[in-house]
């Protein structure tokens, strides 16, 4: 199991890697962790012919908020978001949920960008970026421009960026002082691959909830917002019998793709079961009742 | 086609200079490049953590990694763990609980651990249970490993644990039961 | 067959948790596994793998792959086939069922190998392997083992004429009587899919042919038993005696790599076709989909008679066993199976039915328990299955219906001896270990307090082991072999310092202990520290005859080889002392690591003197006595005999016979089917125990496996026959998180039969986990009217089982 040979390029500043993106055309493929894509070529799944390594565009490796707003380097580890008490104060969704990534060994290669550009329909962060209504921003030999994770993420690893862009950037805008989050998912081992997860951020006004936001990964083509489910608990006070309905109207109209882990009717039923308990977790901590 | 690039790395202290092919990834370069052959390869897509090394003080996958990447990087892999001829306590307190069977996940298991015992010199059976959970051993069931990193905290914590007893004792009875 | 049990024996070193021979060599990275080993001129070969899994090769163009820079050679199997006899097989009908190294002709399941390529590394091999062009003519896919009995199926092997590869029934007692005399029947429709053993390393080996002498050596990391070996020289067209394993320590086995030879062949073959080393190591691509060891993949239709009181009667079992598209090692699976088909229970009668089937499919080799561990699952679930049918708890049912003390040596119903045991000794031991009572008060609670799905199981169960190897055979109407030893030898050598060096032959460390074993082994007979003993392992064309590890054998066995190679060397230590001390013959005794005259331990030679005489200063002693102070012994099983003609007494086959209770704690989240453990206690009896922290070390490993095979791992293949689960992605081996802490507890009943009382103990984890598991779950959804019934009891099976029980207790 080696990789097919590939040129290798490794350039040192955005400009760089976006400039041999524009050169190389189809032809050139971001290495950013490499903990997806040398599975693959390890695999002989994919055969690059040219790969472009970002790890040393360290300018990528950044933690820091603009403005209201969580600005994630695209080169910035994973390991490094799990630790980032900036992250964890701003988006303790993010953190919680970075740590259901695979494995802390992966985390230390793994990219926060490479994981939002693979666009892995079960994948963690962008569920994440989706239900946060976060943004991510793609620079290109012309210049930058940035998308919302919804117009972002296009199918099963698939997304938005044309074949000269770069993912460089993930932001996240920050939901107000109690505002309780939750990210949980389901895997039948430790550390394997989430059957699915959900990510819920919500915040109470008094008794009841003024704003939620709901996204579930592993249950369709893309990351999916709830976004009925989420009219339906927002403005009502919380009951495990709002929850349950939430659950049901969330779960309603989605399309998993089934395989060995799980039959499409199962994930139906578990992401039916992860809302539920997301939004009880997010509640109860915007109620300040759980850490 | 087959590209290679000029590399210098430091291995468990010894710094190298290689050319190597730009698809050879960072196992393979330790073991056939540099015969270090501790590092042991398993399942070479990132899974089983067998090939656990460190890279500049923190563990990685060396089958996800190229070695053109380790350029200019730090790694150390289980042939840096002892010194001058000693075992590190690591190493001690594996053999000692018998933390191992076949030896294959061994050598990543140790270097996890490190790390481990790097990030949190007091842990817990929890803490590091969670931890070792990053690398499978296929042998053990793990709980020996548990214990022989519990043991090895300890004994790096400078506290008073006895010097490693080449024997146990002999059980007193016929019957015999350890929790 | 002689009893050997040493009442009187105090022993110094057996029985001892020293520290392992092995383990610094592998704690400092030099473990000197297969792929450490590089030769000069060497080169690497890399499988092209069959995509499909039943397909005819119409073509295979390698024109391309053979230009490419840095490779040596492409081999087809059409040219392997030329270049090797087909692979030995020790399965009913091998003239009928021919498997080769590569596939010839047809492919057979999807990642057989279809040519292999010799290049400077693995990576240009695989680059080569990319531009190999086979044209495959898809042919329709056998999956369905069901579907592959019927007459009109697709065949896997034309020349068969079947897919059934073997079936027969085998009644031992009066079944019919038992059954029509039975107040209660219960029976039930059981499933065990495929997992396997899955090392974390693979299979590899080095070829390197002389073709000057016309030498073959391969270095492998399989076990290979020497006596078997003419074999392989046959399939690599080499004579007998010019053939020379080299046995490699192992990254883990059990199982895997029992008698793995098809990547020693290829590697012979392609060294010998080239001219220069090569080495061939599976990816794990290759190890799960083309390992030839596959585990035991069975749908079973069972009976258990039993009276109103709880007595159990008789068992019938009818069994359909998925073999994959080879049978390599027959169907000696379900002779591990019948060796302790009863359990640990009176039970007076048995049928057993067995369609042993060929699919598209990677075949079937060996998995710690070898069959056996699914006859222990199948028998416990019908047992579990009768204690609620009679509304008895389960776990006086099995002390009910214990074999006794007094009973041993017993006989079960198919001829198999059990040597010794006390089940209720094990049982009450794990009861008070695991506070079986306060659990189930504590059960009660979380039940009603907290609505939480928790269960206890148990499992009482046994571990055969030292197979002599009738079960192979047995099967077949015509003997295959008279009764078989599977021997194994030691060589001892005392060095002129006294020092002692132990050579093993055909054994290679697999992450058991073969070299703490033996040091302790020999430590024992010569009152010396086991550091002071060296064992090495010899290739095997010098070799003795041998067996290795196996059907859990290896200590027994070599603790019978070591004690005869012991006595031979103190019986000529004793004569050089005799003559040294002048003392005559009665007076001396083994004392200290040396020899003394009895009653003045002050008179004394050290070994290392009695060592020095006989090497450098024969003439100074008698005549009789030659220079050196070595032996070797050759140590047959030591009680096994032949079946009856008309197999309705399969003989004496797998006698030195554990036990073991298991009793997990066990929750079950009902909306998810995800299980957890909250408490894991497991009784072992493994007779005497050898080093108590191996065992324990082995028992645990077990555990985890078998939770493995019990809620995780399972290779599932499509209808098309496509493999699903070809990586680690999606088979999934359980990590530290997911196994429980074991508490482990040990009941030692000595065998009469094998030195010092040892009995085999290395898979007895697996074999009762997945039964004790399956309790677990049953025990935690009684209130849902859930029976586990399939294994591995994954979520989302068991999830669906829920919602069936739902349904239908509402309609």
């Amino acid at each position: 199991m080696k990789p097919a040979p590939f040129n290798y390029h490794a350039p040192s500043t955005t400009e760089e890697a976006v400039g041999l993106l524009a050169e190389l055309g189809s032809q050139g493929r971001i290495l950013a962790g490499g903990q997806s894509l040398f599975q693959l070529m390890n695999f002989r799944v994919v055969k690059p012919e040219n790969l472009i390594d970002i790890n040393p565009v360290s300018e990528l490796d950044y933690i820091r908020v603009d403005d209201g707003t969580l600005a994630i380097g695209a080169r910035t580890r994973q390991s490094a978001l799990e630790r980032s008490t900036e992250a964890a104060r701003h988006s303790p969704l993010i953190v919680e949920a970075v740590k259901n990534v695979a494995h802390p060994s992966v985390r230390n290669r793994g990219t926060v960008g490479g994981s939002v550009a693979y666009a892995d329909p079960a994948s963690e962060l962008p569920a994440v970026v989706l239900t946060s209504g976060g943004e991510v921003v793609l620079t290109g030999a012309d210049g930058q421009r940035t998308l919302s994770a919804g117009d972002f993420f296009r199918g099963p690893y698939t997304n938005a960026c044309s074949p000269d862009e770069l993912l460089t950037e993930v932001r996240l805008p920050r939901w107000p002082d109690g505002t309780g989050h939750a990210f949980l998912e389901f895997q039948r081992k430790h550390g394997s691959y989430a059957l699915v997860g959900t990510a819920v951020l919500v915040h109470l006004d008094g008794e009841s909830i003024d704003r939620v936001a709901i996204s579930l990964c592993g249950v369709d083509q893309t990351p999916v917002r709830a976004s009925r489910a989420e009219d339906l608990v927002r403005g009502n006070v919380p009951s495990d019998g709002l929850f349950e309905e939430a659950a049901a109207e969330a779960t309603s109209d989605l399309h998993p793709l089934p395989d060995v882990k799980g039959s499409a009717a199962y994930r139906l039923k578990l992401a039916r079961v992860y809302v539920r308990r997301a939004l009880e977790l997010a509640v109860s901590r915007a109620k300040g009742e759980r850490p | 086609m087959s590209e290679h690039r000029r590399i210098a790395v430091v291995v468990n202290g010894t710094p190298y200079e290689a050319e190597v092919e730009t698809r050879k990834y960072l196992a393979e370069f330790l073991r056939e490049d540099l015969s270090l052959v501790g590092t042991h390869i398993g399942c070479e897509h990132g899974v089983c953590g067998t090939c656990t090394v460190l890279m500049n003080g923190v563990s990685v996958r060396s089958c996800l990694v190229l070695a053109v990447q380790a350029n200019g990087a730090e790694v150390m892999t289980v042939e840096g763990l002892a010194t001058d001829g000693q075992m590190h306590p690591l190493q001690e307190a594996f053999r000692e609980k018998q933390g191992l069977q076949c030896g294959y996940c061994t050598p990543g298991m140790l270097v996890r651990a490190y790390e481990l015992l790097e990030e949190n010199p007091e842990p817990t059976a929890e803490w590091v249970r969670e931890g070792l959970a990053n690398n499978l051993c296929r042998c053990t069931g793990y709980q020996y490993i548990v214990e022989a990193v519990l043991a090895a905290a300890e004994r790096l914590r400078g506290s008073s644990v006895a010097e490693g007893q080449p024997f146990e004792p002999a059980t007193s009875s016929r019957t015999n039961q350890e929790a | 067959m002689v009893e050997t049990r040493e009442e009187s024996a105090e022993r110094k070193w057996v029985g001892k948790s020293i520290q392992r021979i092995e383990d610094p060599r592998l704690l400092l990275g030099r473990g000197g596994y297969i792929d450490d080993m590089r030769l000069p001129g060497m080169l690497h070969a890399a499988l092209v793998r069959s995509p499909h899994a039943h397909a005819r090769i119409k073509s295979v163009n390698v024109e391309a792959a053979r230009r490419l820079p840095g490779v040596t050679a492409v081999v087809t199997g059409e040219e392997a086939a030329e270049l090797c006899n087909p692979m030995p097989d020790f399965g009913p009908d091998p003239t009928r069922h021919e498997w080769r190294c590569l596939a010839k002709d047809k492919v057979r399941y999807v990642g057989e190998g279809v040519a292999a390529v010799v290049a400077e590394s693995r990576a240009v091999a695989e680059d080569a392997c990319d531009l190999v062009e086979v044209e495959y003519e898809p042919l329709p896919p056998v999956v369905d083992p069901e579907a592959a009995m019927e007459p009109d199926s697709p065949l896997v092997h034309d020349a068969l004429g079947s897919n059934i590869a073997y079936e027969k029934t085998m009644v031992f007692g009066e079944v019919d009587r038992d059954f029509e005399g039975a107040d209660v029947v219960v029976s039930d429709h059981l499933r065990w899919h495929r997992s396997s053993g899955q090392p974390l390393e693979t299979v590899g080996a080095i070829g390197n042919f002389d073709p000057g002498s016309g030498m073959m050596t391969i270095h492998v990391n399989s076990l290979t038993f020497t006596s078997y070996l003419f074999m392989v020289a046959n399939t690599l067209k080499v004579p007998s005696n010019r053939l020379d394993i080299h046995p490699h320590p192992a990254g883990g086995s059990f199982g895997s790599k029992f008698w793995a030879v098809k990547v020693a062949i290829i590697a012979g073959m392609l060294a010998k076709h080239t001219g220069r080393p090569v080495k061939f190591i599976e990816d794990r691509v290759d190890n799960i989909s083309n390992s030839d060891h596959h585990g035991s993949d069975r749908t079973y239709q069972v009976e258990l008679a039993a009276t109103r009181g709880g007595i159990l009667k008789s068992l019938r079992v009818k069994v359909v066993d998925d073999y994959g598209a080879y049978i390599q090692f027959g169907v000696g699976h379900h002779g591990n199976a019948l060796a302790q088909a009863v359990g640990p229970y009176r039970i007076g009668s048995l049928q057993y039915e067995l369609h042993a089937v060929l699919t598209n499919k990677c075949q079937q080799g060996a998995y710690r328990g070898f069959g056996s561990e699914v006859q222990n699952w199948v028998l416990e679930r019908m047992v579990d299955l009768m204690a609620r049918e009679l509304e008895m708890d389960p776990v006086e049912l099995r002390r009910k219906n214990f074999i006794q003390p007094d009973q041993f040596p017993y006989f079960i119903p198919n001829g198999n001896l059990y040597d010794s045991g006390n089940y209720e000794g094990v049982l009450d031991k794990a009861l008070e270990l695991s506070d079986y009572e306060s659990w189930r008060e504590e059960q009660r609670r979380l039940r009603e307090e907290e609505g939480r799905y928790v269960g206890i199981g148990i499992c009482t169960a046994q571990e055969r082991s030292v197979f002599s190897a009738t079960e192979f055979w047995f099967w077949f109407d015509e003997p295959a072999a008279p009764v078989t030893s599977m021997p194994e030898s030691v060589t001892l050598d005392v060095d002129a310092m006294g020092n002692i060096t132990a050579t093993l032959y055909s054994c290679a460390f697999w992450g058991n202990s073969p070299e703490t074993m033996v040091a302790q082994l020999v430590a024992e007979e010569f009152d010396v520290e086991p550091s002071q003993v060296n064992v090495v392992y010899s290739g095997t064309n010098q070799g003795l005859p041998a067996t290795g590890p196996g059907g859990s054998r290896f200590t027994v066995m070599i603790a019978g080889a070591v004690q005869g190679a012991s006595k031979k060397i103190k019986d000529k230590a004793f004569k050089i002392a005799e003559h040294l001390l002048e003392a005559a013959p009665g007076d001396l005794e083994w004392s200290e690591g040396g020899v003394a005259v009895k009653g003045s331990p002050d008179r004394r030679k050290e070994l290392s003197e009695i060592a020095m005489a006989a090497h450098l200063f024969k003439h100074s002693l008698p005549d009789e006595i030659e220079s050196g102070l070595e032996a070797d012994q050759v140590y047959d099983h030591p009680y096994t005999t032949m079946p009856s003609e008309d197999r309705k007494n399969l003989g004496v086959f797998y006698p030195f016979v554990g036990h073991a209770c298991h009793i997990p704690v066990v929750e079950v989240d009902i909306e998810t089917g995800k299980v957890s453990f909250l408490r894991y206690t497991a009784v072992h009896d493994a007779g005497t125990v050898v080093n108590p922290r191996s065992l324990n070390g082995h028992i645990i490993g077990g555990i985890a496996q078998g939770l493995g095979t019990a809620l995780l791992e399972e290779f599932v293949y499509d209808e098309s026959g496509q493999l699903l689960t070809s990586s680690y992605q999606d088979y999934l081996i359980p990590s530290a998180l997911d196994v429980p802490e074991v508490v482990v507890g040990h009941h030692e009943t000595p065998s009469p039969y094998t030195v010092h009382g040892i009995k085999g103990a290395g898979e007895g984890g697996r074999m009762m986990a997945p039964a004790a598991i399956s309790s677990a779950i049953d025990d935690a959804l009684r209130p849902l009217g859930v029976r586990v019934r399939e294994l591995p009891a994954t979520p989302e099976r068991i999830l669906g089982w829920i919602e069936a029980a739902q349904a239908q207790s509402s309609s």
